[in-house]
């Protein structure tokens, strides 16, 4: 009988599991102890959700899925899920619009779920706001675009933005310009962009990064009402009602939401391998729902878009009048065109002496070979979305400074500018005289001889003496020391007696950031000390791609 | 003890243990039909279906999913794109039902059936129209505007003639008469899906099309010319969602800022308006003058497939079950009785509907605004 019963089971099981009766409530008992070699479930993220990596352990617990996040910028999270480089099984974008509306992208993307919702906004200093006439509600449902532009443009409004060609925010703020100034009723084509509007929005624009941890930071040190210090951020409302919670600004920010402007992050999870399918249905069953819902809303700030758990927090977000969203426009060759304006000619042109380690142990472990790529790359042909990030643009003007036992002698290199177009934008291809300038510095890395000791902190010194004569030369580009090395500093100054020398420097010195790029394992400890007396960061080449290296680089420069 | 006492109590033993015997043959008896039963079941696998994501939530549901596996028709379904059904008729590997979530979708697999030599049954046991998910305010400025008249009390249908042309003469809200509630520059337009990708915004070609030619379109010629003047209603919308849930999102969580008009299944707000056993006060339906009755089309490739079929089309809880996920069934009155006590006003009885022109025709200008957007 007890055998007969087992058959039975064995039988009938497998027509439960057909039938479905497995109760779903019954079901989170079994998955709160999820096996050891449970596959993760590797999400692609954009980096402002890092607010959000808390759910990581919530999805655990709830759904036995091993949620794990990796980040990155919109921009080149798109480029990866596009070209399908990525390993990852889901995507989750503030904004995904632009893969979405891409016949690739759409084949990429298998099932996709909005998750919640930011809308882009403006935060302004509290008394800013009031002498702007914008603490008035009825003056702040007003201001459009192009108040925020003509504002930059007087010097009113001095603003935080993250890059707007690498990040969702900064791009939708250009968007939001051109539209506004174009007076156009729907999306917008590449011949509407209105030249003179990003001029005069990117006067205003103070402090450029590439994400939004590292600008609220920064934001809470500068903001202020004087002339050199920042008086608005320009950032996903989520972001700009937690630093207003955060009892870190000197005033709170008054949040000014672009009349017929606004554009809404809707964070869609998009499953981008459909063998786990399953989990990613668990995923968006539980961050739909209630409770994820309701974290998300009080956490991070962000409206549920589960609308029954949005009616019970209206108390969370401001109120206003209804928010006109602007019609976006999906046009890759608009964003092409205004991603390369923006970085070959409206943006404050970059400046850097590059400190180049020629000592002899820069011959072991590949280390040569190592530092001509990265120059190479710099001044490469990659005509990629990351590849034109990373590369030398119009105007740039960068010295070379090689050094082994001492400091070698500087080669001044510049990338002529571009012909501005009349009207519109367009994604140019390089001039015959920027291919030339590029082929000059290819030819110069390749003929680096890499020979005696190392002299790396008198050579940064030299470095910042010089960008500093250049900078007071030409005030209006945006200077930086990058210094390629395997770390190992045999002459010259240690850098107790460089700090002491940098101390004696001028003041503004301070402007003049300095980044390492590590070829090797030796005293990185000691690097991130100097930076620190700098300001800037060290980069691991050797653990980063190259493009990540130069795009963080580029974002702070 | 007496003799007739032992009689009894022999008997009574008898029967004790005839009908100890009895039950265990026969509960035997029963576990070997049932046996047999989840055998043949499991011998003949669930059926599989290829289904849109409009009735994902219905197959889902555990009472539907009860009685389908009592009726021994238990199915395994996958949600797949509606326009990308037909690419998956492949003889030999073919599921036995698709479930796409409309006509034209369901034609495109009857027509790839028909090539791959496969016999297919269409049937379609739910339907819901199309409609305008709007806000009490913009319904105002039509009616205003002469665009639009009230049906019943928040209620109402839009001339879709006098809309499309005053949409192709690219008019702003703030263009319209009394239109202070919406005074806003952007160019009045109906929020679609892209139709390279969704079922609902070619439903809305059909709609446009139809108004801007006069009368349904039936040929390769007007159907090319129509739809290179109505692929602007898609294209200057600027992004659109690739599925309709998306566009429903946008409706009911980011609201009339973004979304003033969404075309969407009716089913969507009722299913809405059940689950939340209301909505709010200001949203109200437009139905467009006329529309399209979208039928959730049920293509049966096996015979258990057609069983199916049969019984989804006429088990009156399954039926009912239907109406829950916002569906119209052949008895309105359960629709419109279920429908009533969340405060969503819906037309019963819809009186001016077309059909969708003929699946080439179709075909013919979702290309034509396809090239459109792309470019």
């Amino acid at each position: 009988m007890t055998r007969f019963r087992h058959v039975c089971v064995a039988l009938v099981l497998p027509l439960l599991m057909l039938a479905g009766c497995g109760k779903k409530d019954e079901a989170p008992a079994t998955r709160t102890a999820p096996a050891a070699d449970t596959p993760v479930f590797k999400v692609l993220a954009t980096s402002d959700l890092r607010d959000a990596q808390p759910l990581e352990d919530m999805v655990l617990k709830a759904t036995g899925v091993k949620l794990k996040f990796q980040f990155g910028g919109t921009m080149e999270s798109t480029e990866a899920v596009l070209t399908g480089k990525t390993d990852a099984h889901a995507a989750w974008f503030a904004n995904a619009k632009y893969l979405l509306s891409d016949p690739q992208g759409q084949a990429r993307v298998k099932l996709q779920e909005k998750i919640m919702l930011s809308p882009i906004a403006v935060g302004v200093n509290e008394s800013a706001a009031k002498s702007l006439g914008w603490d008035n509600p009825a003056v702040a449902a007003k201001v459009t675009w192009k108040t925020l532009t003509e504002a930059s443009r007087d010097g009113k409004l001095r603003y935080a933005l993250s890059n707007p060609a690498t990040s969702n925010q900064g791009f939708i703020a250009l968007m939001g310009v051109v539209a506004a100034a174009s007076n156009k009723a729907e999306a917008l084509n590449a011949a509407d962009v209105d030249r003179g509007a990003i001029a005069g929005f990117l006067k205003g624009y103070k402090l450029p990064g590439d994400n939004s941890t590292y600008l609220a930071e920064k934001f809470i040190e500068q903001q202020g009402n004087q002339r050199n210090q920042l008086n608005a951020f320009i950032n996903y409302e989520s972001w700009l009602l937690s630093l207003n919670n955060s009892g870190k600004l000197r005033e709170k920010l008054t949040v000014v939401y672009p009349h017929e402007g606004v554009a809404t992050a809707d964070y869609p999870l998009m499953l981008l391998n459909d063998t786990r399918r399953d989990d990613y249905q668990l995923v968006v069953d539980y961050l739909k729902g209630r409770d994820a819902q309701a974290w998300l809303g009080r956490q991070t700030l962000r409206r549920p878009i589960n609308a029954e758990v949005a009616s019970g927090m209206g108390d969370l977000f401001p109120k206003g009048d209804m928010l006109v969203e602007l019609p976006f426009s999906p046009s890759r060759e608009l964003a092409d065109g205004l991603i390369d304006a923006y970085l070959n000619e409206f943006r404050r042109p970059i400046a850097s002496t590059f400190v180049l380690d020629t000592s002899g142990s820069m011959n072991g472990g590949g280390r040569r070979a190592q530092l001509i790529e990265a120059l190479n790359y710099v001044a490469g042909a990659d005509s990629t979305l990351t590849g034109r990030l990373a590369k030398l643009t119009n105007r740039e003007r960068v010295w070379m400074l090689p050094f082994a036992g001492r400091p070698g002698s500087i080669t001044a290199f510049q990338v002529p500018a571009g012909r501005p177009l009349a009207k519109g934008v367009q994604l140019q291809e390089d001039s015959e005289a920027k291919q030339q300038v590029l082929a000059q510095v290819r030819d110069y890395a390749d003929g680096l001889q890499m020979t005696g000791g190392t002299a790396l902190y008198d050579s940064v010194l030299v470095a910042l003496e010089h960008t500093l004569a250049q900078r007071a030369k030409n005030p209006e580009y945006q200077y930086s020391v990058v210094a390629f090395t395997d770390g190992e500093n045999t002459e010259g100054r240690n850098l107790e007696r460089f700090k002491a020398a940098y101390a004696q420097l001028p003041e503004d010195v301070r402007a003049i950031p300095v980044f390492m790029v590590l070829f090797g394992e030796a005293k990185e400890a000691d690097l991130k000390d100097m930076v620190k007396t700098t300001g800037g960061r060290v980069f691991d080449a050797r653990k980063t791609p190259l493009y990540a290296v130069f795009k963080d680089i580029r974002a702070y420069q | 003890m007496s003799k007739p006492i032992k009689i009894v109590l022999t008997l009574l033993l008898l029967a004790g243990f005839g009908a100890a015997l009895f039950f265990a043959l026969s509960g035997q008896r029963a576990e070997v039909a049932q046996q047999r039963e989840a055998a043949e079941v499991a011998a003949a696998g669930p059926i599989t279906g290829l289904i849109a994501l409009d009735v994902e939530p219905y197959f889902k549901d555990e009472r539907v999913r009860k009685i389908l596996a009592d009726k021994r028709l238990p199915v395994q379904v996958t949600r797949v794109g509606s326009r990308d059904m037909a690419s998956k008729v492949v003889a030999g590997a073919t599921p036995d039902f698709f479930f796409s979530s409309g006509v034209v979708a369901a034609n495109q697999i009857a027509d790839a059936a028909r090539q791959a030599n496969i016999t297919v049954a269409q049937s379609s046991p739910f339907f819901t129209p199309l409609v305008i998910a709007s806000w009490e305010p913009i319904a105002k400025i039509l009616v205003a505007n002469g665009l639009a008249k009230p049906l019943s009390e928040r209620i109402y249908g839009v001339d879709m003639a006098k809309l499309t042309a005053l949409m192709l003469d690219k008019k702003r809200w703030k263009d319209l008469k009394d239109a202070s509630a919406y005074d806003v520059g952007r160019s009045v337009l109906v929020s679609t899906t892209d139709v390279r990708r969704s079922n609902s915004a070619a439903m809305y070609l059909a709609l446009t099309s139809q108004a801007v030619n006069g009368d349904i379109v039936t040929d390769r010629a007007t159907a090319q010319k129509v739809a290179a003047r109505v692929a602007e209603l898609f294209k200057r919308q600027g992004y659109q969602e690739n599925y309709v849930n998306g566009n429903f999102d946008d409706y009911v969580s980011i609201g009339i800022g973004k979304t003033p008009m969404a075309f969407l299944y009716e089913n969507q707000m009722v299913h809405y308006a059940l689950n939340k056993k209301g909505v709010q006060p200001s949203m109200v339906l437009i139905y467009p003058q006329p529309t399209i009755v979208n039928k959730v089309v049920f293509v049966a490739v096996s015979e258990r497939a057609r069983a199916l079929a049969d019984l989804l089309g006429s088990h009156s809880e399954l039926q009912r079950i239907g109406v829950e996920y916002g569906f119209r069934i052949a008895d309105s009155g359960v629709f419109m009785q279920a429908v009533k006590p969340t405060g969503l006003a819906v037309e019963e009885r819809l009186t001016q509907v077309v059909d969708p022109p003929a699946f080439e025709v179709m075909a013919e200008m979702i290309d034509v605004v396809s090239k459109e957007m792309s470019q």
